[in-house]
């Protein structure tokens, strides 16, 4: 899953900015957000819990989380990069294309979820492949019309390039037959999507 | 006309041609209620817009001030209307709605001398001005929204009624074009090809004044089918608020003792409709001033234990016949009827109590954002705690096992996905306070952070803390009825379980 052509100049800022948008998460999570192999991800984390900025929550399933210091901390280099690559005007620009396509990408999730049968609305049961395959071309077109948006983000800010192919990929799998890929795994097209979501509020200095 | 058909008892049309709503709104008459003067743009005329309306929108607004004695855009008594879509199948949340359409500043002056209230009438031109410019840009604008409009569409909101009129009807008839509105027909297989219908009708005010109001009444309790009628109200407010769960709203049975004239009225209307649907009902109403109108009208589909209920009650009441009442119920729908509850809430550590909205219990940990609630769905159960929900919350709702919000009543936004989706839900929790930037909610004194463990019981409303122990769902007597009268229509009183039952009554009354 490593993608070396965008890989980032500074993976501990990746790795901090993993947690930033995808909150508290285990080691898988931050390789799948940062496409870091797994002792590169962990030897990151390991050095940014040594500077106070991330905590590990041991159990059975272990997860790391910002603290308040790495979130600042997030903050700060985040807003240094944007600066850096004098990329605010233009990851604003596909921020706002960005919005219009996001209820379009909830309703499909909504329309993935639930369906009305008989007029009263419930879950989709995903036994009938017509419609979910209905829904998945719709998931395919607006796709096609997110990748200029993700194209714009990546000229200006190329970490940003890590979206598109993690979204292809989660479309592909579900495409192939992989229903989770959807909406419900933690690497599912809406998952990814609100990561992308998270960024560009974090990377702007947004609030929802 | 050849476009535009007037509302009334006497208007022929299908829905395909006048659309669902404006369809509820000719029956409404039929049935002899108070129903605001309104016409409708046909799905024709929608489909040949911006040809061939010609004077005919002149004509009708000419038809509505000569039926409500007002004069459009002033002077004198002002005439506003509402501007709505209304397709033969309702696309909820996808289409624009225009308010209080005709308040230019004249009118709006008329407006201030004719009820002596200022304040009013320039808060009617705020809603005006704020719901003409989310239909015009699409997108939700607060603030300076005719600043806004000028510079994103090259041109002023109207201060001529007429303008405003043909331009929010174009703006009603291309939200039908929108992309997010031909994505929800595909996936919801729906034709392009008809196009909408758009309903002009003359404004009541549920803020005119102390004795105004809104609200949604639902002839039987959608979430239990007890008789009714249930909904929520609110006192001096718009309907809009009472739809989108943002202003608190109070049950519905407050509106007996404060304005008893308009409540046996509506006990009435519910009554008539039910009689006319042989079926449960809602409305959404508003009351100006002491008097009742009608707005919206709908059957309602309910689900679970509540569509049992209603089933039987309806043959009980002789609505409907015993195998009916059978028929109406498919064996899928059974799933849903034997409810948990908390078994002894009083030995629970209870975190709040609000207004159980469907019932079930949840038990999950907090999450306070719908984009949480999705990712911590991932590897746990979880229960969404909002002030109110909105669509853009609806993937977390679909995520979550159970929801509470602090805002909105049983006919809230959050109450209909949660009923719908078969999801415990407790709504109305007042007190609480959720802090999504913090990641706390509070109530009681007491402050949980994201991932705390609750469980809820969406029958009584309760949220405790931690996991105290749920009883399985107890024995139903509607559902026992229901399944004795498949039993005798299927001739066969062996012990199966209750969806075998149902199927073979259903396959019995399906034998010719």
């Amino acid at each position: 899953m490593t993608s070396p052509e965008i890989r980032p100049t500074d993976p501990g800022l990746w790795v901090l900015h993993a947690l930033r948008c995808a909150g508290a998460s285990s080691l898988g999570r931050v390789r799948a957000f940062t496409g870091l192999d797994g002792p590169d991800a962990e030897s990151e984390l390991i050095d940014l819990g040594a500077a106070g900025l991330v905590t590990r929550t041991p159990g059975a399933m272990p997860f790391w989380a910002l603290t308040d210091a790495g979130r600042a901390a997030d903050a700060e280099r985040v807003t240094a990069e944007l600066d850096a690559a004098d990329a605010r005007r233009a990851v604003h620009a596909a921020f706002a294309r960005f919005l219009v396509l996001n209820p379009e990408l909830l309703d499909l999730c909504t329309a993935w979820q639930l369906r009305r049968v008989d007029g009263v609305m419930t879950a989709n049961d995903h036994g009938d492949p017509a419609y979910d395959s209905r829904v998945l071309r719709r998931f395919a077109d607006l796709d096609r019309r997110a990748v200029p948006v993700l194209a714009q983000l990546a000229a200006a800010l190329p970490r940003f390039g890590r979206y598109r192919h993690r979204l292809a990929e989660a479309l592909a799998r579900a495409a192939a037959g992989e229903p989770a890929y959807v909406t419900d795994s933690t690497v599912s097209y809406h998952t990814v999507w609100a990561e992308l979501h998270e960024d560009l509020l974090a990377t702007l200095g947004l609030r929802r | 006309m050849r476009w535009i058909r007037t509302l009334r008892a006497d208007t022929e049309g299908t829905a395909e041609t006048l659309g669902g709503k404006a369809l509820g709104l000719v029956l409404l008459h039929r049935l002899g209620l108070p129903v605001p003067a309104a016409f409708v743009l046909t799905t024709a005329a929608c489909r040949a817009f911006p040809r061939g309306l010609g004077g005919e929108l002149t004509e009708a607004v000419s038809w509505l001030e000569r039926e409500t004695g007002r004069t459009f855009g002033g002077p004198g008594r002002p005439l506003a209307v509402s501007v709505r879509s209304g397709a033969a199948v309702s696309m909820p949340g996808m289409m624009s709605t225009v308010l209080g359409l005709g308040l230019t500043t004249d009118a709006t002056a008329c407006l201030a001398d004719e009820t002596g209230d200022r304040r009013f009438a320039l808060d009617a031109r705020r809603r005006f001005l704020s719901s003409f410019a989310r239909a015009v840009l699409d997108t939700d604008a607060t603030g300076a929204v005719e600043d806004l409009v000028r510079q994103r569409c090259g041109r002023p909101i109207p201060d001529d009624a007429a303008r405003q009129l043909a331009w929010a009807v174009e703006a009603v008839l291309a939200s039908w074009d929108a992309p997010r509105a031909r994505t929800y027909r595909a996936v919801h297989d729906l034709p392009d090809g008809p196009g909408t219908a758009v309903i002009v009708q003359a404004m009541v005010y549920g803020n005119r004044d102390e004795r105004s109001g809104s609200g949604v009444a639902f002839s039987r309790d959608p979430t239990t089918g007890e008789p009714g009628p249930y909904g929520d109200v609110v006192f001096g407010r718009q309907g809009e608020d009472v739809v989108s769960g943002r202003s608190a709203t109070r049950p519905l049975r407050e509106l007996a003792a404060r304005e008893p004239a308009v409540w046996a009225r509506l006990l009435d209307a519910l009554r008539r409709i039910e009689g006319h649907y042989r079926d449960a009902c809602h409305v959404e109403f508003t009351f100006q001033s002491g008097e009742l109108w009608l707005l919206q009208v709908r059957p309602d589909r309910f689900t679970g234990g509540a569509a049992v209920r209603l089933a039987v009650e309806l043959a009980d009441e002789r609505v409907i016949d015993r195998r009916e009442a059978v028929l109406r119920i498919s064996p899928r729908q059974l799933l849903h009827v034997g409810t948990p509850r908390l078994a002894s809430p009083r030995d629970a550590d209870l975190f709040a109590r609000g207004v159980g909205a469907c019932p079930g219990v949840a038990v999950g940990r907090v999450a306070t954002t719908a984009e949480l609630a999705v990712r911590m769905a991932a590897e746990a159960p979880v229960v969404l705690v909002r002030p109110e929900t909105s669509p853009h919350d609806m993937h977390g709702l679909a995520a979550a096992t159970g929801i509470v919000t602090a805002r909105g009543g049983p006919a809230s936004h959050a109450a209909i996905v949660a009923r719908a989706l078969g999801k415990p839900a407790v709504v109305g929790v007042a007190g609480l306070a959720v802090d999504a930037g913090s990641g706390t909610v509070t109530a009681g004194g007491r402050t949980l952070a994201d991932g705390a463990l609750v469980t809820l019981d969406g029958t009584t409303g309760d949220v405790a803390l931690g996991t105290p122990r749920v009883t399985a769902g107890e024995t139903d007597a509607h559902l026992h009825q229901l399944l004795a009268w498949a039993d005798d229509i299927a001739e066969d009183h062996s012990e199966r379980a209750a969806p075998q039952r149902l199927e073979a009554a259903h396959a019995a009354l399906r034998r010719p």
